[in-house]
């Protein structure tokens, strides 16, 4: 099997992928221009959380992959700096910008440390440009025109959110429907699918190539009990959000790149929630899996990636998975940085 | 008739019979989940997922729906205490459904619960199934009470009290029907509705006598909220295993403790065990329907030969066509009781590979042998009664609103 495959297949670590001959059909339809696979993500002040890194290491796993079967490609990690400003007070700007750099650091950082030749982008750069001021306003024109695309855009906002976000004309969605609404492969947790559904609504309507949504798996926080995930229902379908360390309040459950102590993180491995049944949460795994991909890219190790399969045919224990992961976790990620 | 005529009598018949069992099981299979839709009630399903070791009850279904459960399970998890209720009118000895609760209350102490079990005598003699309150008190102590006791539970963490032996209670039931309304009561059980017959399974009817609306309306309060009473440390997540014709009783109390500042109890819901006459759930009052635990060994086998099944007069019929579980009495006896893997033998009746004689030796053995082993733990198990009894008296409620 290619690497490609492989990679698509990966278990507990790709939810939903688009087939490999339709990336591959993208590539030959986009020639000579690159294929471009994109991550984006906003950040909080709790920090860099390691899950962050599983995106950094897909994207750039599926560029190597594309890359050794001869096709172009443009591996791009967007720091979505300027949405992150959009919901917070003018007093707060500066220190958003700032975290925004950090982020951005710590994306060249994962460059540095794992060879990975991501293109870091920050979305402050191009925001207000008029290229793309032109762009969005014409997808908010086409919106606008039609209920049922308003609809859909309206639905990317939290319920809660809902009569704020119109007063401020929905310019947060836009801008994350503008930005992805051309690219090829846009990698992002499982629930972008209502950003990502939009924007494929929009390039359909203006006859433009749809954008291809891969979703990795949730990311779940670690030193919780089962009861945790029994109580907190839906969980499994969207875990917490990833990029942001302070997700639901729980960034002392969080891995965070550079802050976290390894005898902390193993504290939390081993009292994680771990089952042997596929369908539920695996925080433990989960880390596991950043870890290999990891230490792929440190050694230069290129075959699959086999650790969810060995965890539930019982060839590792749930106590050996949680040993394992504290001591990759501290090899692989966080002496690194 | 010649013979040929006669076995395709036999046929016709076979068919007939199998298609009715059918139809029934097709009538009824949905019922728990409708009524957990109906009562927006939520299925176990996702706790036996997360719990780490879920019991057979569970993992089959047989415990279907809870409504709260999160509310206990997070104080399993973070190892808080705990509460069980589950009361038990004493009309007679203990059968096969109420085994089936009280596994249930075994395993749910094995999980950390005090598990409250009140005999509620006061309303065996209320409702007409004793003749004298005397008489179903004496019934609880020497029939009801042994058998709970050599059931294993764990006299540390077991409450077992008498109504009648224990008049704190009352007094416990005075202080929480103020907080009630009769129309509250009313609506909930259903009373002054006309139109219900007094035959049907349901609670409550008008013409009852006022001992009876005091013991539905107050005495059942008291006794689900008594684990949360400051005597026994105070307010606490409680869980009431019940069937779900008890809903009316989980509903009030929630209701009651909201407006007293104690944690609403959780329920838990089981389905009936099945009579063995396949005439609807089990039950003292059609003694045939009934395995008591203190029935004779050698009298529940017969009563297991006897029973209803889902299978076929033809024996040939069944091993082509299968029999039908869903209705089938001694399916259920032997997956709510003794089978680790209830699927399996489904799968083996639906397919034909086990009739009806066999699934019964093997169901009247499994039933002899436990109540052999039953029975010769009940001379210890009276002696050691006493240590199982609450005697705790309570005060608190003299200074509650």
């Amino acid at each position: 099997m290619e690497r490609l495959e492989q990679l698509l297949l990966t278990p507990k670590l790709v939810q939903q992928a688009p087939t490999s001959e339709l990336i591959r059909g993208r590539a030959k339809q986009n020639r000579p221009s690159p294929l471009t696979i994109f991550y984006g993500e906003t950040y909080d002040d709790k920090g860099n959380p390691i899950d962050s890194l599983k995106y950094y290491l897909v994207v750039s796993a599926l560029a190597a992959a594309l890359k050794k079967e001869g096709i172009a490609v443009e591996p791009t990690i967007l720091v979505a700096d300027s949405a992150a400003c959009r919901n917070v007070g003018d007093e707060k700007q500066g220190e958003i910008m700032r975290l925004g750099e950090h982020r951005f650091q710590f994306v060249q950082r994962t460059n540095e440390v794992y060879g990975t030749d991501l293109r870091v982008r920050k979305m402050s750069d191009y925001v207000t440009s008029p290229e793309f001021v032109t762009r969005r306003g014409k997808i908010v024109e086409l919106c606008n025109g039609d209920q049922e695309l308003m609809r859909a855009v309206e639905k990317t906002v939290p319920e809660s959110k809902t009569d704020t976000e119109r007063t401020k004309g929905f310019l947060y969605s836009f801008d994350e429907i503008t930005t992805i609404v051309n690219l090829d492969l846009k990698v992002g947790p499982p629930r972008e699918d209502l950003y990502d559904n939009v924007a494929r609504a929009v390039a359909k309507r203006r006859k433009e190539k749809e954008i291809m949504s891969l979703f990795l798996s949730p990311t779940f926080p670690l030193g919780m009990g089962w009861s945790y995930f029994f109580v907190n229902e839906g969980i499994e379908d969207h875990g917490i959000t990833a990029y942001k360390a302070g997700s639901k309040r729980l960034q002392r459950q969080r891995i965070i790149v550079g802050a976290s102590n390894p005898d902390y993180v193993r504290s939390l491995l081993d009292n994680s929630f771990i089952s042997l049944n596929p369908s539920l949460p695996n925080p433990v795994l989960d880390i596991g899996l950043i870890c290999e991909m990891a230490r792929r890219k440190l050694t230069g190790d290129n075959s699959p990636i086999s650790l969810a399969q060995e965890f539930y045919t019982g060839e590792i224990s749930p106590n050996q998975l949680k040993k394992k992961v504290g001591q990759d976790v501290e090899t692989y990620v966080l002496s690194k940085f | 008739m010649t013979d040929p005529e006669r076995t395709q009598a036999l046929l016709d018949i076979a068919k007939i019979d199998f298609e009715a069992k059918q139809r029934h099981w097709e009538e009824k299979k949905g019922y728990f989940s409708d009524k957990t839709t109906e009562l927006d009630l939520k299925s176990t399903q996702r706790f036996a997922d997360y719990y780490p070791d879920p019991n057979q009850l569970l993992k089959a279904g047989i415990v279907f729906a809870h409504r709260d459960l999160e509310s206990v399970a997070t104080a399993i998890d973070e190892k808080k205490p705990w509460a069980v209720i589950s009361g038990l009118n004493p009309s007679g000895p203990l059968h096969f459904g109420h085994k089936l609760v009280f596994d249930e209350l075994l395993w749910l102490q094995k999980q950390g619960a005090d598990v409250y079990i009140p005999i509620t005598n006061d309303e065996s003699y209320l409702v007409g199934k004793a003749e004298t309150i005397g008489a179903s008190r004496r019934t609880a102590h020497e029939a009801v009470i042994p058998s709970i006791v050599s059931m294993g539970f764990d006299p540390q963490k077991t409450h077992i009290y008498v109504d009648s032996d224990f008049p704190d209670i009352y007094n416990m039931a005075v202080q929480l029907s103020k907080h009630l309304s009769l129309s509250k009561v009313f609506g909930v059980f259903g009373l002054g509705d006309k139109s219900r017959k007094k035959d049907q399974n349901s609670e409550g009817d008008e013409d009852e006598n006022p001992g009876t609306m005091f013991y539905r309306g107050a005495v059942q309060l008291a006794q689900i909220l008594l684990p949360q009473y400051d005597e026994f440390g105070g307010p606490k997540p409680t869980l009431i295993p019940v069937g779900i014709d008890q809903y009316p009783y989980v509903l009030l109390a929630r209701d009651v403790a909201k407006k007293v500042g104690l944690t609403p109890p959780a329920a838990l819901f089981l389905k009936f065990e099945h009579g063995l006459d396949g005439k609807g759930k089990m039950s003292a009052s059609r003694p045939g329907s009934s395995i008591f635990l203190t029935d004779d060994p050698k009298v529940a086998q017969k009563k297991v030969r006897n029973a209803y099944t889902g299978g076929s007069i033809l024996a040939d019929f069944q091993r082509e066509h299968g029999g039908v579980p869903g209705v089938c009495p001694i399916y259920h006896l032997r997956t709510y009781h003794f089978e680790e893997d209830g699927g399996k033998l489904e799968t083996q009746c639906v397919r034909g590979e086990i009739l009806c004689g066999e699934c019964k030796k093997i169901a009247s053995e499994q039933a002899a042998n436990f109540l052999v082993d039953h029975q010769a733990r009940l001379p210890e198990a009276r002696k050691r009664a006493g240590d199982f009894m609450l005697r705790t008296p309570i005060t608190s409620f003299l200074n509650k609103k």
